[in-house]
């Protein structure tokens, strides 16, 4: 591959955000982890060639802060990994606009500003990979995270087609994914969703950072515009 | 309970700051009308769908579709009606789809794209 520079991830504190870090440091790059959750450091500290910012993205100078920091780093910016996110879930009859509202902003609106914030520095040939998700096809129970996973496939397939062909746009969509957010799950309830996967197992972390991994490497070259669903099938089962 | 509830996707002329307002204004009333009983259009542009237009838009479309499939998930057991027409251009007559979905009492959870536009190209 071309010698990487700087990848930039959001999200960097959680489980998914740390495990794309530790694959792309594989690959060589430089990392910049981004969170709004000052632990963030300490999951930089874990890896190599990888520094921390602390910012919210919703905030009128989050990107602009993310920006500087690139910029700080002075590399070249190959790969904006685009995972930061939350769930408010709740049935539509008691799913309130203010729930409804932040979901949307901070999976949505904040990786579309980060994302233009920082289009004057993603070199040629860079690559944006942007966290959808299955539940983007309809989920019970998560309209507001239906709506901005769903939102991100329309925004990754536009910009794919503005920015080509300077730099590629593409998405992974994971399933279910062991992360404590499942963990919690009741067991019951955990392995009926797992009984309905045909890999007949939980996603990992490190599945979703390798299908990450491989839209932000040349190896993926001619690939653009594209939905990678990340989810042992469960999205062609019954 | 009344009649249909029609929502028209809204162009954005490119302000990401449009985007949370309209999806929220959206849900808001989606969910007051199927818990009202009635019933549910979204019309989309293809266009915004397929991601030939501006970033912003294509979210917006391609949100709204999502929040239509949630709805209709959800409220599958309820009875919900929950369906989107694409249509290519502003302009593009849309009644007619509108008044088909709707007749069909068992449709839920469907996009129906009104013109060939779609053909050959990956569809959401």
């Amino acid at each position: 591959m071309n010698a990487p520079g700087l990848a930039v991830i959001t999200g960097g504190a959680g489980g998914i955000g740390a495990e794309i870090g530790r694959r792309l440091a594989r690959d060589g790059y430089d990392l910049l982890l981004v969170d709004r959750d000052e632990r963030v450091a300490d999951v930089a500290a874990g890896l190599p060639n990888a520094t921390a910012a602390v910012a919210d993205l919703l905030d009128a100078d989050g990107p602009a802060a993310v920006r500087d920091a690139v910029r700080d780093h002075g590399g070249v910016l190959r790969a904006l990994v685009n995972n930061a996110g939350i769930t408010r879930d709740a049935r539509v009859r008691d799913l309130d606009d203010d729930a409804f509202s932040l979901v949307v902003r901070v999976n949505l609106v904040g990786s579309m500003r980060l994302t233009y914030g920082l289009a004057g520095d993603l070199a040629d040939g860079a690559a944006v990979v942007n966290m959808s998700s299955r539940a983007g096809l309809g989920n019970f129970g998560q309209a507001n995270y239906v709506a901005a996973k769903a939102g991100l496939v329309g925004f990754t397939r536009a910009l794919a087609l503005a920015w080509a062909p300077r730099v590629r746009v593409n998405a992974v969509a994971p399933g279910l994914i062991d992360t404590p957010m499942t963990q919690a799950m009741p067991d019951r309830v955990r392995r009926k969703l797992v009984d309905r996967i045909p890999a007949g197992r939980i996603g990992t972390p490190a599945d979703v950072a390798e299908a990450v991994a491989f839209l932000a490497s040349p190896a993926s070259d001619y690939v653009t515009g594209q939905l990678l669903l990340c989810c042992g099938g469960r999205s062609i089962a019954a | 309970m009344s009649g249909p509830l029609v929502i028209r996707q809204q162009p954005t002329a490119g302000d990401i700051g449009a985007i949370d307002g309209q999806l929220t204004d959206a849900f808001a009333q989606m969910r007051s009308a199927v818990l009202d009983g009635r019933p549910v259009v979204v019309v989309l542009e293809d266009r915004d769908l397929l991601g030939q237009g501006h970033p912003a838009d294509a979210a917006v479309a391609t949100a709204l579709l999502g929040i239509v499939r949630a709805f209709a998930l959800e409220g599958a057991r309820d009875g919900w009606r929950v369906n989107a027409v694409a249509r290519r251009g502003e302009d593009a007559p849309v009644d007619d789809a509108i008044g088909g979905v709707l007749a069909v009492p068992t449709l839920s959870g469907q996009l129906i794209r009104l013109g060939t536009e779609h053909l050959g190209k990956v569809v959401v």
